[in-house]
């Protein structure tokens, strides 16, 4: 059915939310333990001769779980210092790389560590970072594959756990996303209703359109708001996140609403799009009020970039 | 000047993004801004759309995190393509980074791991510094960083090996005296007797940050003003011969931008006094 026009939200503050890098610890991490310093001085044939092979057990012993233990054999590679063992300052690298990817995943995804809780998404992005090391010089994407652990580890909410890291996921993509021509309102006003029927209407770089099973934009908006949102029931829902300019907003769509984008996003003409809305309409009401609010949202999409130009003739 | 013939830009400041809109409002008076280089890479968003109006009003300078140049990996071309489109963008006046390598094997551990201070090292470091050089330019400056372990098989102090690798790659140091003073807890030597063996006409920036403090090692997380122990060593350094411009980073918990611009201002403090050769 078609509900009123969803009213668009603004994510300003979102994009202070950019994933910074700094050339320092996490002020968070977890101090070390105080142990006795080693004093154990081992002959140098202990110790890995190259530097390649120094490298690879460092970076083994810093990159292993949290709960894998103490850094065993440490001394071979690192000294003892005048406070700490060579295990407990090893420790410090571990606790900091550990520390660093939450602190990342974390800002990528407040809202789904809200309604996981603090410990909980601690534990989820260990495992993530286990199962997705990075392999990039940037952490702007070491989090994209946060929605498909969330399904398979996300517990008896994983469903409306998916949903809200890619909600979450496509506002950063938005933010990042370059700079592209999208079609303006000049335009779309400077063709005759024969062309439209074969328009073709490809999405501009700054929108997505995603489909959810729960009420997941309602749950991230009341979340920003500084509610308490509890998980909300089963119920189909779709958000479009958009940027204008350089600001990114999200806009709940109707069921015909994403129904006509999806159709004109995948490579249909105008006159398919709507010939599958009318398909699919659940009653004369709401297909009266989807025939009567088209022109309308069409001039919402195109002010907020949503199509990158129109193609007539063919793909 | 130094001996790569890099201005002294006077006292800037790490550009941060809390502190975008005050600084694109105001245009307050700073000498500079230090960007993190890969906080402008992999983005066409808006931080880049920021930053071209910054550079347009202020020299900028870039300190990389990832350039991985102690790794045993080979060098990520993407990434070394990407820096440089950056520098030409922002027209960068130089190019840093860590004496570090951040991970191999292709998995990064985006942290700045120490290297084992050998000749198998310097002669590995020394000749990727040579190639991004080519690569650039340009002369790039690699900055000595916080510490937490030593490694059994170095035969070098860090001191020892930066100024051997400064002379073999001709190229230049980024001397974070934070980072001297964090190291020296951490590892037992004395910062003072590290600072008299830098090659001054090789230091092109200094860094000053906060760090904290733990009653066994000292975390360099650039969080609060800086502690006066660390101006002292600033201090130290310009008695040595230091003549670069300073930078202070403030990463954790960053108050407002005129609170932090004053505090880098303190810099200037600090480099009177080895003018006046007050007590340090």
């Amino acid at each position: 059915m078609i509900d009123r026009k969803p009213e668009p939200k603004i994510d300003a503050a979102f994009e202070l939310r950019l994933r910074e890098r700094a050339s320092a610890m996490p002020a968070g991490m977890k101090p070390a333990r105080a142990r006795p310093p080693t004093v154990t001085r081992r002959s140098a044939t202990d110790a890995p001769a190259l530097l390649r092979d120094v490298q690879t057990w460092v970076s083994d012993a810093v990159t292993r779980p949290l709960e894998d233990g103490d850094t065993r054999d440490a001394e071979r590679v690192v000294t003892g210092g005048p406070h700490l063992s060579a295990t407990d300052r090893l420790d410090l690298y571990r606790w900091g790389y550990h520390a660093r990817l939450v602190e990342c995943l974390a800002d990528d995804y407040p809202a789904v560590r809200h309604a996981l809780g603090e410990d909980a998404f601690d534990t989820l992005c260990h495992g993530y970072a286990a199962a997705y090391p990075s392999r990039s010089p940037s952490l702007n994407s070491f989090g994209r594959h946060m929605a498909a652990h969330v399904r398979a580890n996300g517990g008896a909410h994983a469903d409306f756990l998916e949903g809200l890291a890619r909600l979450e996921w496509a506002l950063g993509e938005t933010i990042h996303a370059p700079p592209a021509p999208v079609l303006a309102l000049d335009e779309l006003q400077s063709f005759g209703e024969a062309e439209w029927a074969v328009a073709r209407l490809p999405a501009s770089e700054t929108v997505r359109v995603l489909r959810f099973d729960h009420a997941v934009n309602r749950y991230f908006q009341a979340f920003r708001d500084g509610d308490a949102p509890t998980i909300p029931e089963p119920q189909p829902t779709a958000t479009a996140i958009y940027r204008r300019g350089f600001t990114v907003w999200r806009m709940d769509l109707t069921p015909a609403m994403s129904g006509l984008l999806a159709s004109l996003f995948a490579g249909a003409t105008l006159g398919e799009a709507l010939s599958a809305i009318v398909a699919h309409a659940e009653d004369a009401n709401a297909l009266a009020e989807a025939e009567r609010n088209v022109m309308v949202w069409f001039r919402e999409w195109v002010a907020g970039g949503f199509f990158a130009r129109v193609e007539l003739g063919g793909r | 000047m130094n001996r790569l013939g890099l201005p002294n830009l006077g006292v800037g400041v790490g550009l941060r993004t809390v502190h975008y809109a005050h600084i694109l409002e105001t245009t307050p008076d700073v000498d500079w801004f230090e960007i993190i280089s890969e906080n402008y890479m992999q983005t066409q968003g808006r931080p880049l759309h920021i930053l071209d109006q910054i550079a347009e009003r202020y020299p900028v300078v870039m300190h990389g995190v990832s350039l991985s140049i102690g790794s045993t990996d080979p060098l990520d071309r993407e990434y070394l393509r990407e820096l440089k489109a950056l520098r030409d963008r922002v027209g960068a006046r130089w190019v840093s980074d860590h004496l570090c390598w951040t991970g191999v094997a292709g998995k990064n551990t985006h942290d700045l791991l120490p290297t084992p201070f050998t000749d198998e090292s310097l002669r590995h470091i020394a000749a990727r510094v040579r190639e991004i050089q080519d690569f650039l330019g340009a002369r790039i400056a690699l900055e000595n960083p916080s510490s937490y372990v030593e490694y059994t098989s170095s035969t070098m102090r860090e001191h020892e090996f930066l100024a051997a690798l400064a002379f073999e790659a001709d190229c230049g140091i980024l001397l974070d005296v934070n980072n001297v003073y964090v190291s020296a807890f951490n590892h037992g030597f004395d910062a003072r007797e590290y600072l008299a063996k830098i090659p001054y006409d090789r230091v092109v920036q200094v860094h000053v940050a906060g760090h904290t403090r733990h009653d066994t090692h000292i975390i360099d997380t650039h969080v609060g003003p800086v502690e006066d122990d660390v101006w002292e060593l600033l201090t130290d350094a310009y008695r040595r011969g230091c003549t670069a411009p300073v930078l202070l980073e403030w990463d954790a918990e960053i108050p407002s931008f005129d609170v932090v611009h004053a505090e880098a201002l303190r810099a200037n403090v600090a480099i009177g006094k080895s003018a006046r050769g007050d007590a340090a």
